[in-house]
């Protein structure tokens, strides 16, 4: 069984079609990428999985199941994680308090048992304390864990994204452009990290126009275009259809693709 | 019902006695406001702005006397049956708004105001303009301030867990916290259903040692009072918004003979603290990170 399913989604806006007819599949584990040009619908797209848009038309399954109808913290409960393309940490909390967020949809405590300190409560905590810290060491900002997440440099930011979006153990982890500002040494050990988590069992689902990155890591592109899908296939097929690359991606980034990989 | 050691024939120094006798009243004010503070923080802790407090303090205060005089119940049944009404309206008007965005509840808990000021002027069992004489004065300073410590420990140590954390994200950014698996429509009814129970529980309390309940006693200008108690003390803990309560209560004792300014002094302290005191007096956060 597939672990994403989108059938004929679509999502419209005033005098434009953000997300058209779109059937995307994702199957269990790897790495597969969404490209395309700005404004093609990519992270509306990914609005629609997380549940922060509401679909014109069509359905989104998850492990079999129809989620479309489901608001966006019960498909977080059911293993979608993601990060923004503009930063949305909580600036105010420690970087430690942050990744505890992710895990909410997995703490189950009930009021009676964090109002009395129940043991329960109490050992649940602690789990939740050291996954964090295992959520933060994965991306490689332990020693950051005590500060206020906006103190951070920018490109931690996208990385405390990743941990906190980790924490919650996701079936599926949406990247938005999770390269975006990053020098090359920073992107390279992104690339690590990304590839480091599809090992570790999680479904990458990823949007990012480096393409360097996206070539090297994915198992699978879909390209979009004015919110429709245009192509997919492997990296080496998109890459070897330098007219499909030119038509839709526009010369400047078919020209980047092919110094890639030239 | 009362323990023993509470029972009133222990001794009080005669130096103690005036004093109480003097600033009883004030001395409860300060646990009662300290309650409203509380019931206003809940609702600023999940990012919403509410002015229903009076409202929901008013509904408590009404229906407890209600229930002390006409049904007769004794005072520990009446003063956990006080958040009953306020808790149903808060149901009726959180169900409907909150699914709006932020404003919605609060116009629609200034409605609420204006229109249980009218009912309690025009409905009989509600005394009208004269309100309500003779309410027997039955809440004890103990146990307004029983009251306060409860909800202080109880929002503190919640505070210091996943809910607390999911609160706070809320407030910062609401899109993101829903993405984490925060049920925001919940938490924010759910934040509202508390903050009414804390009104009622506030206004029985009230009304209980007043002997008299009034129709203008719950209207707009203590709504916006109550908004300022948090707005001065700042909602990073619970013991913020209270001390804000504590400082507009005394303040006003202090300066006796301005008190016809007491709401321009209120918009004033509204206004310097959105400007500048964003976080309020008591700027820190809860420190929640388990060792
Ligand atoms: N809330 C909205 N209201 C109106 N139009 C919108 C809205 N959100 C997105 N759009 C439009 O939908 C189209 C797709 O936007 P989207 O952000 O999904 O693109 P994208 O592929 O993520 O682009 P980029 O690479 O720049 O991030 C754009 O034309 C955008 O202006
Ligand atoms: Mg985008």
């Amino acid at each position: 069984m597939n672990l994403l399913e989108t059938c004929g989604l679509t999502r419209r806006y005033a005098g434009l079609v953000a997300v058209d007819h779109v059937d995307l599949v994702v199957p269990r584990g790897g790495i597969h990428a969404v490209i395309g040009p700005n404004g093609a619908g990519k992270t509306t797209l990914f609005n629609l999985i997380s549940g922060l848009v509401v679909p014109s038309e069509g359905s989104i399954h998850l492990a079999g199941q129809d989620v479309t109808a489901r608001p966006t913290h019960v498909r977080a409960a059911l293993g979608i994680g993601r990060t923004f393309q503009n930063i949305r940490i909580f600036g105010e909390m420690s970087v430690l308090e942050n990744v505890l967020t992710g895990a909410h949809a997995r703490l189950r405590a009930s009021l009676v048992s964090i109002a009395l300190r129940l043991p329960g409560f109490r050992s649940e905590e602690r789990q939740a304390v050291a996954a964090a810290r295992e959520a933060l060491a994965l991306v490689g900002l332990s020693e950051r864990a005590a500060q206020p997440a906006s103190s951070l440099p920018y490109g931690d930011q996208r990385r405390l994204e990743i941990a906190r979006a980790m924490a919650g153990q996701p079936l599926l982890l949406l990247l938005d452009e999770p390269a975006a500002g990053m020098n090359p040494a920073e992107t390279t050990a992104l690339a690590g990290l990304v590839r480091r988590i599809a090992d570790a069992g999680t479904t990458v689902l990823l949007v990012e126009h480096d393409m360097g990155f996206v070539m090297s890591l994915s198992d699978h592109i879909t390209v979009l275009n004015f919110g429709r899908k245009i192509f997919e296939g492997k990296p080496a097929a998109v890459r070897s259809e330098p007219a499909v690359v030119e038509a839709y991606l526009g010369a400047r980034l078919a020209a980047k693709l092919r110094a890639a990989h030239a | 019902m009362m323990p023993a050691w509470l029972a009133s024939d222990w001794t009080i120094p005669a130096g103690l006695d005036d004093f109480l006798w003097t600033y009883g009243h004030l001395i409860n004010s300060l646990g009662i406001n300290g309650l409203l503070a509380l019931s206003m923080y809940v609702v600023l802790a999940v990012g919403q702005l509410s002015l229903g407090q009076a409202a929901f303090m008013g509904l408590g205060a009404y229906s407890s006397v209600l229930m002390t005089l006409t049904l007769k119940l004794p005072f520990y049944v009446v003063l956990p049956a006080s958040c009953l009404v306020p808790v149903l309206f808060a149901l009726a008007v959180g169900v409907p708004t909150l699914r709006l965005s932020g404003v919605y509840l609060a116009i629609a808990t200034i409605g609420l105001g204006e229109v249980l000021r009218a009912l309690y002027l025009n409905v009989d069992v509600f005394g009208g303009a004269l309100g309500i004489n003779g309410i027997p004065e039955r809440a004890q300073t103990w146990m307004i301030f029983g009251m306060l410590i409860l909800a202080l420990l109880g929002l503190w140590l919640v505070g210091r867990s996943r809910i607390g954390r999911a609160m706070e994200a809320m407030r910062e950014d609401a899109t993101a916290a829903a993405v984490m698996g925060v049920n925001v429509p919940g938490y924010q009814l759910g934040a509202l259903v508390a903050s009414a129970v804390l009104a009622g529980i506030a206004g029985c309390l009230s009304a209980h040692q007043s002997s008299f309940i009034g129709p203008n006693e719950y209207g707009f200008e203590p709504a916006v009072t109550i908004l300022s108690f948090a707005l001065l003390g700042g909602i990073g803990t619970p013991v913020a918004p209270v001390v804000g309560a504590w400082i507009l209560t005394l303040l006003p004792e202090l300066l006796r003979g301005f008190s016809d300014l007491r709401l321009v002094f209120n918009g004033l302290i509204i206004v310097v603290a959105v400007l500048f005191l964003p976080h309020g007096l008591l700027g820190w956060r809860m420190r929640r990170r388990a060792a």
